[in-house]
């Protein structure tokens, strides 16, 4: 699934980033490699949401989220 | 390996975005950079000097990276720094509570094999959060480099700090610490006897092989290398994942109580960023900085105005008593003390709307508007980060022209700075609360708020319409960093707040103090010399000229034109010419309102006048300080001349409609 479509309050783990080389390349070096998780803190109706890796808050926007392919985590 | 020491150390601060550098670099300095609590504050490099012992030291703070790529313009400037400029020790600003991230960037560092020390920034919040670190192991999972806890705001630690700078320094640098998989660890190997063979020993060699297996592209330009069969494609990916592995094992050895406390920010996000009253509540966030600009500003203006009535009359009784000739007493007291006073008295204003926005900006609230304000942004065709300089220009265009260094692409940078000048910034203000207050008495408040609106309006449909016009095709892709929300540090906001006032004061003392004199000696002599009737001065004759095209937005007086050509030296000139041109003492007083306002009305200037005015001023060209920052930030005169051209046309354009429509219904 996408992130886009994550809800609020679950953990994902990222299976694959699929955006411009530049910001895949962006996404990963900010830790959003392998098994890290990520949590969806809030999530606009537009798409646009707020979440957290690595113990760290970031905004991302719709573009960005549709783009990087999730699995639920497990626990 | 030994260093030699040497007469003076380069020091550089480098770290992640809002980690602390620059109130670091502040306390070791004494220097007064603004700091805040956003990612991006510090868009250049700056430099100060401090020393150790005896051990003169020259301190280079960097923006904020949160890696050694070359992406965006911060990491360009920052690492061309520390690659080219010989630096001699990195300090490595690390935010403790939020090691996992920080220390990607430091992995990269050591790499590098320069001597790094390790500064441990935001203990406290560490602590608060019932959390500790493994101060032994920590070092020694990091190459035995000195790691310093120091707090930059309780400025703890900084001693410590500075001796591990200087004794590191003559030890010299550590090995790198990160093993990558097998596979990995045999190109690296191949790649650096490969570059030694054909650069010769280059001491950073194997973070040139870890580059090239990145396909870095300036170090794959800088060291090309024939070995198809070891750089076969980009391994990024892996080595991102081999450093992040590597944090993984050291976060689990050295950090303790990881339950995070975070709930306060959570709980406070939840209303501020929420998807439905996320905006309403930025709009009334920023409608009660204004009324505490107005309110309290104009609580505190009357001591001001009483302040300069005597001092006018001082000065003037003064001159009078010295016997100093009639003229000069009039460019001293109409021109000088009238103008730059004028100005003055809008002080309280300003400093309560800085320190309102310094409240905004250290709270950890500025990069949530990016967030709420994406979706608008985006049907601009801009990220919500674009917004970030737009909300600055409410203090002053010239650092948020600066602060559009943070977008990634020029394209967005560019359409950024041509809509940054329609925010109302502080200079604008005076000319608000006069003509607010003198033709909207009952309703001033909301007039000049509507004016504060209308730029954010014309902002965005300028933005909306260049996007239709020439769409730049490229991604708007939102992606920042949310701070924790923290009290705003008292020190902190008075360094800001005191330095916008002292801009202001500067401002007043120089631009604004030569406009005064320029304008008192157009307004003084004409053609014969000097004239008695102000109608026959060179200042007369140049507004003349240009009445005609005023005529249709209800501008059509030559003191008005001549008032609005000052004003591009700064928007403040504008209210200071108002007192030098219809001779005011003291125009920002009852009196001197009333005195204004009467002159204008019996010209037929009223209230529709005075609004599209106002709407003139807050749109037409910026002052002259922006266009010259516009012009260093886009390398190019046509560009900035045309922005300039553009707005002066459309200010005139919408007065034209303020007017003839507000004429015809009120």
């Amino acid at each position: 699934m996408k992130l886009s479509e994550g809800e609020i309050g679950k953990t994902y783990e990222v299976e694959k980033i699929d955006n411009t080389e530049q910001v895949t390349r962006r996404l990963e070096a900010l830790g959003m490699t392998g098994h890290a998780g990520i949590k969806v803190l809030n999530k606009k109706e537009k798409g646009s949401m707020i979440i957290k890796v690595r113990g760290t808050r970031w905004a991302i926007g719709r573009r960005i989220a549709d783009g990087i392919t999730v699995r639920e985590a497990q626990g | 390996m030994k260093n030699s020491s040497k007469q003076v150390l380069k020091v550089a601060f480098v770290g992640n975005p809002n980690c602390g550098k620059t109130t670091l670099f502040n306390a070791f300095t004494g220097a007064n950079l603004k700091v805040a609590n956003w990612p991006g504050v510090t868009v250049e490099r700056v430099e100060g000097e401090s020393d150790y012992k005896g051990q003169k030291l020259k301190l280079i703070d960097l923006p904020g990276i949160y890696s050694l790529t070359s992406y965006s313009i911060e990491e360009k400037v920052s690492r061309r720094c520390i690659l080219e400029e010989g630096i001699d020790v990195i300090v490595n600003v690390v935010d403790a509570s939020s090691l996992e991230r920080n220390l990607y960037l430091t992995m990269q560092l050591l790499e590098l094999r320069k001597p790094v020390v390790l500064a441990l920034n935001m203990m406290d919040v560490v602590e608060e959060r019932g959390m500790e670190i493994d101060m032994h192991r920590l070092p020694e999972m990091l190459g035995g480099i000195p790691v310093v806890p120091v707090s930059a705001r309780k400025r703890s630690g900084l001693d410590v700090l500075l001796h591990a700078v200087v004794h590191h320094y003559e030890e010299g640098p550590k090995e790198g610490v990160v093993v990558y998989s097998r596979g990995l660890e045999a190109k690296i190997a191949k790649l650096t006897a490969a570059i030694e063979k054909k650069y010769g020993r280059q001491e950073n060699d194997r973070w040139l092989a870890v580059k090239l297996l990145e396909n870095d592209e300036e170090i794959c330009g800088k060291y090309p290398l024939d070995l198809p069969e070891v750089l076969d494609r980009s391994y990024e990916n892996d080595i991102i994942g081999g450093k992040y592995d590597y944090i993984e094992e050291v976060v689990e050895e050295c950090l303790f109580g990881k339950e995070e406390k975070a709930a306060f920010t959570e709980k406070i996000d939840q209303v501020l960023t929420h998807r439905i009253w996320g905006i309403p509540v930025f709009l009334l966030i920023m409608a009660l900085v204004f009324f505490l600009t107005f309110a309290v500003g104009d609580f505190l203006k009357g001591y001001f105005e009483e302040a300069l009535d005597w001092f006018s009359a001082l000065a003037r009784g003064f001159l009078g008593e010295i016997g100093t000739a009639d003229w000069l007493v009039s460019l001293v007291v109409d021109g000088i003390v009238a103008g730059v006073g004028g100005v003055l008295t809008f002080l309280p204003n300003i400093f309560i709307l800085f320190l309102a926005l310094a409240f905004l900006e250290d709270s950890g609230y500025m990069a949530r508007v990016a967030y709420v304000m994406d979706s608008v942004m985006g049907r601009v065709g801009l990220s919500g980060k674009a917004f970030l300089p737009m909300l600055l220009g409410f203090g002053c265009t010239v650092p948020a022209v600066m602060a559009t260094r943070s977008l990634e692409s020029e394209k967005d940078r560019r359409r950024t700075i041509l809509v940054t000048p329609f925010m109302s910034c502080s200079a604008r203000l005076p000319i608000y609360v006069l003509f607010a207050g003198m033709f909207f008495p009952n309703a001033s408040m909301v007039v000049a708020y509507s004016l504060y609106v209308l730029g954010l309006v014309v902002a965005i449909a300028v933005a909306l319409i260049a996007n239709r016009v020439a769409p730049t095709g490229e991604e708007h892709a939102l992606l920042i960093e949310l701070p924790e929300y923290k009290t705003p540090n008292a020190r902190t906001v008075a360094v800001y707040v005191w330095n916008k006032v002292k801009d202001y004061l500067t401002k007043a003392g120089t631009t604004i103090f030569i406009a005064s004199i320029i304008l008192w000696f157009l307004l003084n002599y004409g053609m014969s010399g000097m004239v008695t009737d102000i109608s026959q001065s060179f200042g007369a004759q140049i507004g003349h000229f240009l009445v005609p095209f005023l005529v249709p937005a209800g501008l059509g007086m030559w003191q008005i034109a001549v008032a609005l050509i000052s004003g591009l030296s700064a928007k403040e000139v504008v209210v200071s010419s108002f007192s030098v041109l219809f001779g005011i003492s003291n125009i920002n007083s009852a009196a001197g309102m009333s005195a204004l306002s009467g002159i204008l009305a019996a010209s037929g200037f009223g209230p529709v006048n005075a609004y599209a005015l106002m709407v003139f001023c807050l749109l037409y060209s910026p002052c002259m300080a922006t266009v010259a920052t516009i012009r260093r930030e886009t390398h190019s005169w046509k560009w900035t001349l045309g922005m300039v051209a553009f707005q002066v046309l459309l200010a005139w354009a919408a007065a034209v409609v303020v007017f003839q429509v507000g004429s015809r219904i009120f």
